[in-house]
């Protein structure tokens, strides 16, 4: 019954995934800090992934960052530009309008942190639906710590590739017992890494962390036919102790939605737990609707017929392939 | 398929959960709550409709079986005949008199306890709700979101039913139904008083 | 990568009208866009549930034949109106209207109908709806990929709603659901009164 998982999930997952061939939603990060009375440092940092990054160029309506910034570095995942600025002491912020071009035609959010010497501070996420932004510093406010609640939960829910590591896991346990371990050690496991992750104390390659990610999800295709098949193996008899080795990978994945926003350590914790939570509520929300649905056509005994029923584990599989490959080849250097 | 035989909140949570995506509401909802909540304030803004959809639910508790269910099921459409003969603008002359005599007549009723024949209760019962419905659609007003402001509308006037029932519920013990009739006469004196207002 | 930012491009060209056509923006993306419409639009979530309530109410084969045929017959629906068989305002709200009245009395009046007739319903109310809901869009890539979530959205709804009165025993909860219904069919005939007066009330 449980491999009559159905064409929704199929599609759903299908969807998501195809067009997104990187599960590319870290956000581009734009910092302006004002140095002194007159000067202003202007950081940007842009997402990349191997070589490649998405068009995104800041502007500021006063024309600050249309000369040649003072300095163009990569860094691990990002390209970061400075602009140092001198000015006028006249010269404010309030009033003018940062425009993100390109984030229309993304999925990306952006971060702005504007700073002023006596502590004032605003953020502000621009997203596509509207890539831009009016610096207000009379009514600036921190970002609201709720921000990344639903970030967390926006980073997990547009991941078709931990969703399918999940459906996964729910495809291969047997009892709710079962259910409740497996689920538990995903999620302290990714939790564990995603709190080390956050803090810099692990670090692996983006390309090399999706490709083991990736990886993750190869193999957990050919477990669920095995269990359907009613087969038996150490993931079937003990996936918890899967779900927790994987879960370590995942957390790294899911610490990539947050480690870029160039946040201060003491606000990096308030916005991790809150991220981490927001992950969480996602991935229960994900869980509780795949159950209700299997809880939904067992009660009216919809049967589906078997290439529907088994639709879903070979989304998986061929997913997690395709992944495995195009990120495996990014991990050294072929393609890109 | 042993596991997953969740209580049958699970589905409503889910439904919700994959259905209300994360910053939906600020795009889709700008206006358009106000509308509903405008409509669902009408109904329960007018102390005189306010204690005669209570006193409904009050006396169909009274009566029991099969009048606790019937008339919840009714009442609405009966409401909303009245709702749509207001909007279309049909003359029904005295609806102000007849809300206030729907207070006394049903606060009347749940105080003495009254039992008369389903049919005559229910046919009371819907005469004041084409009434009330009445009121409220001839005053419903233009340039709301008409669905939300309907639906908070019909929202409002159910819950004041089901708290009526709910209070109502204390009729199998002896006490409770001393505390219904007693709530009947709360009922009857506001209803009296409205009167005097509709009338002077 | 290059279709999904074609897919992007194309969502943000057609964004101003598409929200003016009651598509929802969801920050996530047309797939999730598409998702949430059934959660955010009350002239489509309130009959989908009504019905899978009524479906449930009625038994397990009309559950089940009434599910599948309503989401074929939305997507038929929804590309018959983008391929131009568009509804006018005024069309779309008496079909809305017309809609809570049928369904929300289906469900008040809680009398079974046969499987056939259950599916036949299901049919037409998922076609209505889906020429209503695209009504006034011209198909794009990116709204193949929202369809594809509305259909989803619609689907799942419908299911669990199903799922709660199906192993409906108790009389308290079945009078419940009637209760739901009889307020839409209520909702139906005030938006009656409203179109009367005033004019379309969906745009």
């Amino acid at each position: 019954m449980r491999a009559f998982l159905a064409a929704c999930l199929f599609a759903w997952l299908g969807f998501s995934a195809a067009p997104v061939c990187a599960h590319e939603v870290r956000p581009a990060y734009l910092e302006i800090d004002q140095t002194g009375q007159a000067t202003y440092r202007v950081i940007w940092k842009l997402p990349t992934m191997g070589d490649m990054a998405i068009h995104l160029v800041p502007h500021l309506s006063n024309g600050w960052l249309e000369q040649p910034p003072a300095d163009q570095f990569v860094a691990p995942g990002f390209l970061v530009r400075r602009w140092d600025i001198r000015t006028t002491p006249s010269a404010s912020l309030s009033g003018q309008t940062v425009a993100i071009e390109g984030l229309a035609d993304t999925m990306t959010d952006v971060f702005v942190r504007v700073r002023l010497p006596r502590g004032q501070q605003t953020d502000a996420v621009i997203r596509p639906e509207q890539p831009y932004f009016r610096i207000d510093l009379a009514n600036g406010r921190a970002l609201g710590l709720p921000t990344f609640l639903l970030l967390g939960i926006e980073h997990i829910l547009t991941g078709p590739d931990h969703l399918l590591f999940v459906l996964g896991l729910l495809l291969i346990v047997r009892d709710r017992w079962s259910l409740i371990k497996t689920i538990s050690a995903f999620t302290l496991a990714h939790s564990i890494t995603l709190a080390a992750a956050t803090f810099g104390a692990i670090q692996l390659p983006t390309a090399m962390l999706n490709a083991s990610i990736a990886l993750s999800i190869l193999f957990l295709a050919p477990e669920v036919v095995r269990a359907q098949r009613g087969g038996t193996s150490y993931t079937i008899r003990h996936p918890w102790v899967v779900a927790f080795a994987f879960g370590l990978l995942h957390g790294m994945g899911f610490a990539s939605g947050l480690a870029s926003l160039g946040l201060e350590r003491s606000a990096l914790l308030g916005a991790l737990v809150l991220f981490n939570v927001g992950v969480e509520l996602g991935q229960l929300a994900f869980i509780v609707l795949v159950l209700a649905l299997l809880r939904s056509f067992r009660l009216m005994e919809l049967r589906w017929p078997r290439p529907i029923a088994q639709s879903p584990v070979y989304v998986i599989g061929i997913l997690g392939a395709y992944w495995t490959f195009q990120y495996g080849a990014l991990t050294f250097g072929i393609g890109a | 398929m042993k596991l997953s035989r969740s209580p049958s909140v699970a589905p409503l949570l889910a439904a919700f959960a994959a259905l209300v995506p994360v910053q939906a509401e600020a795009h889709i909802l700008k206006g358009e709550a106000v509308g509903f909540v405008s409509g669902f304030l009408h109904p329960i803004s007018g102390a005189d409709h306010v204690i005669a959809m209570v006193a409904v639910g009050l006396w169909g508790a009274q009566l029991g079986q099969p009048a606790i269910w019937l008339l919840p099921v009714t009442f609405p459409l009966i409401m909303a005949v009245g709702g749509f003969l207001g909007l279309v603008g049909f003359p029904l002359p005295g609806s102000e008199i007849a809300i206030a005599l729907s207070g006394v007549c049903l606060g009347a009723a749940v105080l003495l306890e009254l039992r008369p024949p389903l049919w005559v209760a229910a046919a009371l019962v819907g005469m004041f709700g084409l009434f009330h419905g009445y009121a409220h659609g001839s005053e419903l007003p233009p340039g709301q979101n008409a669905l939300l402001y309907s639906l908070g509308f019909v929202m409002a006037t159910g819950l004041l039913h089901a708290t009526g029932i709910a209070i109502g519920t204390v009729h199998r013990w002896p006490w409770g139904r001393i505390v219904l009739r007693g709530a009947g006469g709360v009922v009857l004196s506001g209803g009296l008083m409205f009167l005097w207002s509709a009338l002077t | 990568m290059k279709g999904r930012l074609t897919a992007l491009v194309v969502t943000a060209l057609v964004l101003p009208q598409a929200a003016e056509a009651h598509l929802v923006v969801s920050g996530m993306g047309p797939l999730y866009d598409g998702i949430s419409h059934f959660g955010l639009s009350p002239e489509d979530f309130l009959p989908v549930i009504a019905f899978g309530l009524f479906a449930g109410l009625c038994g397990k084969a009309q559950a089940r034949w009434s599910l599948l045929a309503f989401v074929p017959s939305w997507i038929a629906g929804g590309v018959a109106a983008m391929a131009g068989v568009a509804l006018a305002p005024m069309s779309i709200s008496i079909v809305t209207a017309a809609i809570f009245l049928i369904v929300g009395g289906l469900l008040a009046l809680n009398r079974a109908l046969p499987p056939a007739w259950s599916a036949g319903v299901a049919a037409l109310l998922g076609a209505l709806r889906g020429l209503a809901d695209l009504s006034g869009i011209a198909a794009s890539a990116a709204h193949g990929l929202a369809l594809a979530g509305m259909a989803l959205g619609g689907f799942v709804l419908f299911a669990l709603a199903v799922s709660i009165t199906l192993p409906l025993q108790r009389l308290w909860m079945i009078v419940a659901a009637r209760v739901g219904g009889s307020w839409l069919a209520a909702l139906g005939l005030l938006l009656v009164g409203w179109v009367v007066r005033y004019g379309p009330v969906i745009h």
